[in-house]
């Protein structure tokens, strides 16, 4: 089997990503699929200018190439 | 979305308005690519609140006067008598870090596109992972929760994964441009970088 580590976001985006790895599909690739959901934004500073705003938002694990796959 | 009470009732009237979004994430760009239809830029008063639930209870709490939020967001907000005063969709993107392999690659499309045949097959079945899950269950429940009745399932719209075609990402390209979002000595070129994805939407034997 091959491990593979990847983000989940926001369920609706991910949604066939869950129903892959409920339904053992992942496995019947010979893929060992791992999820890690991103890093919650939490309390955040309102603000209008996008500028003030990280764009790597949660997807802090891909970043640190902890995760090897992410979706948005 | 706007609250059940609100005075707007088409995009046209949120000029100058707060709506929440979150910055650099579909709620953000949908935000623009729908309202810059109806208003000027300078009239666009888009409000950073992070995640979708911040930006429905914003909205719920009368502290901005529209939010952009997904499913199940949306159900909620239509289940309490919120109006949607306009609806966009967006193309994902699957990211894959430089040392993902082609094989891997195609292995994990594979599996995810069956996966797709057996959303599109029985939407309804599926509706539980957004109804249950553990980030959102207590804040739906708050409000009244959710039913797979509550759903609109044609608004649920998954297809196979595809090469970004080069016109897609040069429009792209231009689009953000255009609003400030990336710099235009930026190359769309060395943005994208469709290696795997091409190989592995490739026909056996290509």
């Amino acid at each position: 089997m091959k491990k593979v580590v990847s983000e989940i976001s926001g369920t609706v985006f991910s949604l066939p990503w869950l129903i892959a790895k409920d339904h053992g599909l992942f496995e019947a690739e010979g893929i060992e699929m791992e999820f890690v959901r991103s890093r919650p934004s939490g309390a955040v500073p309102h603000t209008e200018n996008s500028a003030d705003v990280n764009p790597v938002l949660g997807h802090v694990t891909f970043e640190e190439a902890r995760v090897s796959i992410y979706r948005a | 979305m706007v609250r059940p009470d609100s005075p707007h009732s088409y995009p046209g009237t949120l000029g100058n308005r707060p709506i929440a979004v979150q910055f650099h994430a579909g709620s953000h760009y949908v935000a623009l690519r729908l309202l810059e239809g109806y208003l000027p830029k300078e009239k666009l008063k888009l409000v950073h609140y992070g995640s979708p639930q911040q930006r429905f209870e914003a909205m719920w709490n009368g502290e901005v006067d529209a939010c952009l939020v997904m499913e199940p967001w949306i159900a909620l907000g239509e289940k309490l008598g919120c109006k949607a005063l306009c609806e966009g969709h967006y193309l994902g993107a699957e990211n894959a870090s430089d040392d993902m392999d082609e094989a891997t690659f195609a292995a994990i499309n594979r599996a995810v596109g069956k996966a797709v045949d057996m959303l599109n097959a029985d939407k309804r079945r599926y509706l539980h992972y957004l109804i249950d899950d553990p980030r959102y269950a207590a804040a739906l429940t708050k409000y009244g929760g959710l039913t797979p009745d509550d759903f609109h399932l044609p608004r649920l719209r998954y297809v196979k994964a595809t090469p970004y075609t080069d016109e897609i990402v040069e429009d792209t390209y231009h689009w953000m441009v255009r609003w400030g979002l990336i710099s235009s000595a930026a190359c769309a070129a060395n943005l994208v970088d469709n290696r795997l994805s091409e190989a592995a939407a490739a026909p056996v034997g290509d």
